[in-house]
């Protein structure tokens, strides 16, 4: 199992390079960014995912699926940030945790509805909720937040 | 984990499960509940170390407490 330093690193890398791209790396990207050589960098990735966070790669694959909060594959949950459509979050609930990591800017998500197909669409700025059209928006799950860490890439 | 327009455009999805009835909020109370540390802090170069430390570890059970548990 890979040390829990060099989690971290990964952990930060992934992060950083999705708030700044939208995009996760590939192992072995994140492999040179670590200063390691790509199998290591390919292990790491997978530690990573079994490390408990919310994070799961393409199944079958080493590929990057899902990070918290943001989904490399496209989700209903498009994020704008300071009018810049660029991200899509994990789920609706992962989507309200995209602005603790642009600090100071606005965040918007923006969704179709499940039932009807209508958009809705959520603002905010750090703790502030700047707008949520329509107001009657809600948040719903049929399984416990995180659910069941095998099933991820299958909801 | 979903997004709705409304709780009538909830129950009316097809994901709807009556059991699951106490996990529909508005969001605002989600967006609370997302507010957590655990969330807050991922920007940080040590968050799987802090996650497993004891303060990483009571802000998960806090987080857990806030979510609605069936009636």
């Amino acid at each position: 199992m890979t040390d829990v330093a060099i989690l971290d690193r990964a952990f930060s890398a992934v992060l950083a390079r999705m708030v700044r791209t939208g995009q996760a790396p590939h192992y072995v990207e994140l492999a040179a960014e670590l200063g390691v050589d790509p199998e290591t960098g390919r292990r790491i990735v997978n530690d990573l995912m079994a490390s408990g966070i919310p994070a799961w790669t393409h199944p079958g694959t080493d590929y990057i699926a899902s990070f918290p909060p943001f989904n490399n594959q496209p989700t209903q949950y498009r994020i704008t940030v300071d009018g810049r459509q660029r991200w899509f979050a994990q789920c609706g609930f992962e989507a309200l945790a995209v602005r603790w990591l642009f600090p100071g800017q606005a965040v918007r998500v923006d969704a179709p509805c499940l039932d009807c197909g209508e958009w809705l669409s959520i603002e905010t700025r750090d703790d502030e909720i700047l707008s949520v059209t329509p107001p009657t928006m809600v948040g719903y799950s049929r399984s416990a937040v995180g659910g069941d860490a095998a099933s991820r890439p299958f909801r | 984990m979903n997004l709705f327009r409304s709780e009538e455009h909830a129950r009316r999805s097809a994901s709807f499960d009556p059991d699951w009835v106490h996990m529909l909020m508005p969001v605002a109370d989600w967006a609370d509940i997302f507010s957590s540390p655990m969330f807050r802090e991922r920007g940080r170069g040590d968050y799987i170390s802090w996650l497993r430390s004891p303060e990483g570890q009571a802000s998960t059970t806090a987080m857990r407490a806030k979510i609605p548990k069936p009636a």
